[in-house]
């Protein structure tokens, strides 16, 4: 089971990776969901954001065998919220049955 | 109501249309449920495309004068109203929803057409039906809104009326077709419960007939959506990814019940302005409209789904990673 710290770092890698922003300026400004899609040249709107989550979620299941489903979002919420959902999410051991 | 298509494939059978008589040969006027089929091997043109869609649109014309006619305002009571005021103000949305699919769908068919002509064909195709859909749902937003102005209900203000036409931002073309297929699917099943509510006689057939008119623009954009999966030039996750925002816990479908509807200043959703009040049931019926999202969903794409999990997870694995 890798530790939360390799975790979150994936997890901060993984969804600037889907959001097409680097690590430091998704997360060094805590930008709000809304602030992202307006800064990302990738997304239109929030079903991108949508997508976002999934391949995250995804990457997570594939490399460390975790599941995790997310809940609707508003786009006011900060990406650090972000983070905590999924931080929250896979250190549930009910989710850890991929 | 019921769809059914194939009126052309006799007509072209029995040779061009354009001879005297051809008239009295064609069938029954339908939507074109297999468009990239349609285009790619029989050979139909865009004009043969436009003469099925007005036949339709003729074959299901009605007057709202003479539907409201019908109605006996003094049958209606408190809950009736409500019914009638939260249509007429949802149906405000649907003009700017038809003259953006309009506007985006030749902007589309000109991006393809060097690149795939079929794709442009289905584009201009859509953009070319638009001007129906935008005519019957202007008889529902002026039946509904006459009945509140009849009955003295609380006006619309002009400011609510500009401000509930304001176009949505584009998007990609198959989610906005999902998206339009999915809004037709809660409208219709909202009309079908209010038609079952409402006691007058003339209300109850105003409510079926504009409910039967929002499963026929439920049909043609599920058809137009499925052209485009066909045509594989579009990716059958962007079908899955709005139904999954619809779907998913605290999506789209539950409308203003949410308990946090997300605030715009780009557009109004209709569904996130029905308003609910004391004492007045609303129409919800969730279960027939995730039925209905599953089953556009199969004929959008091909895929089976029989639950909100199981959207999810296939349009999860649709997405990878």
């Amino acid at each position: 089971m890798p530790d939360a710290q390799e975790l979150e770092s994936y997890i901060r890698q993984k969804f600037a990776e889907n959001v097409g922003l680097s690590v430091a300026e998704l997360f060094s400004d805590d930008l709000t969901l809304a602030a992202l899609i307006t800064r990302s040249e990738r997304m239109t709107n929030s079903v991108d954001l949508m997508e976002a989550f999934a391949r995250t979620s995804n990457g997570l299941r594939k490399e460390y065998g975790l599941r995790v489903r997310l809940p609707a979002l508003s786009l006011d919420t900060p990406v650090s919220k972000v983070l905590e959902v999924f931080m929250a999410e896979v250190s549930n051991p009910g989710r850890q049955s991929a | 109501m019921s769809i059914q298509a194939g009126s052309l494939e006799q007509d072209l059978e029995d040779g061009p249309s354009s001879t005297p008589g051809a008239q009295a040969q064609e069938g029954r006027p339908a939507i074109m449920a297999e468009l990239y089929e349609a285009i790619t091997q029989r050979g139909l043109s865009l004009v043969d495309l436009a003469w099925e869609q007005q036949r339709l649109h003729e074959s299901r014309r009605w007057s709202v004068m003479e539907m409201l006619a019908a109605v006996d305002f003094e049958r209606l009571g408190e809950a009736d109203r409500h019914l009638v005021w939260n249509a007429g103000r949802a149906e405000l949305t649907t003009k700017p929803g038809a003259d953006r699919l309009e506007r985006l769908a030749d902007a589309e068919c000109r991006r393809w057409q060097e690149k795939d002509p079929t794709v442009a064909a289905i584009m201009q195709a859509c953009g070319t039906w638009s001007r129906y859909w935008n005519e019957e749902e202007a008889h529902h937003e002026t039946a509904f809104n006459r009945l509140s102005t009849v009955m003295r209900l609380e006006p619309i203000t002009d400011a609510t009326f500009i401000e509930f036409r304001k176009v949505f931002p584009d998007d990609d073309m198959l989610r906005t077709l999902t998206l339009l297929a999915i809004s037709e699917v809660v409208a219709a099943v909202d009309y079908g419960q209010c038609s079952q509510r409402v006691e007058d006689p003339g209300l109850r057939a105003l409510f079926k007939q504009v409910a039967a008119d929002e499963i026929q623009h439920m049909n043609y954009f599920i058809a137009f959506a499925k052209a485009l999966v066909d045509s594989g030039g579009y990716q059958a996750k962007e079908a899955f990814a709005v139904a999954h925002l619809f779907l998913r816990d605290g999506g789209e479908v539950h409308g203003s019940k949410r308990e946090r509807v997300e605030s715009r200043d780009t557009h109004v959703n209709w569904w996130d302005q029905l308003e609910h009040r004391d004492g007045f049931e609303v129409p919800e019926s969730l279960r027939k409209k995730e039925q209905l999202i599953f089953h556009a969903l199969k004929r959008i794409t091909g895929i089976t789904v029989t639950s909100r999990e199981s959207v999810e997870d296939t349009w999860m694995d649709l997405v990878g990673c």
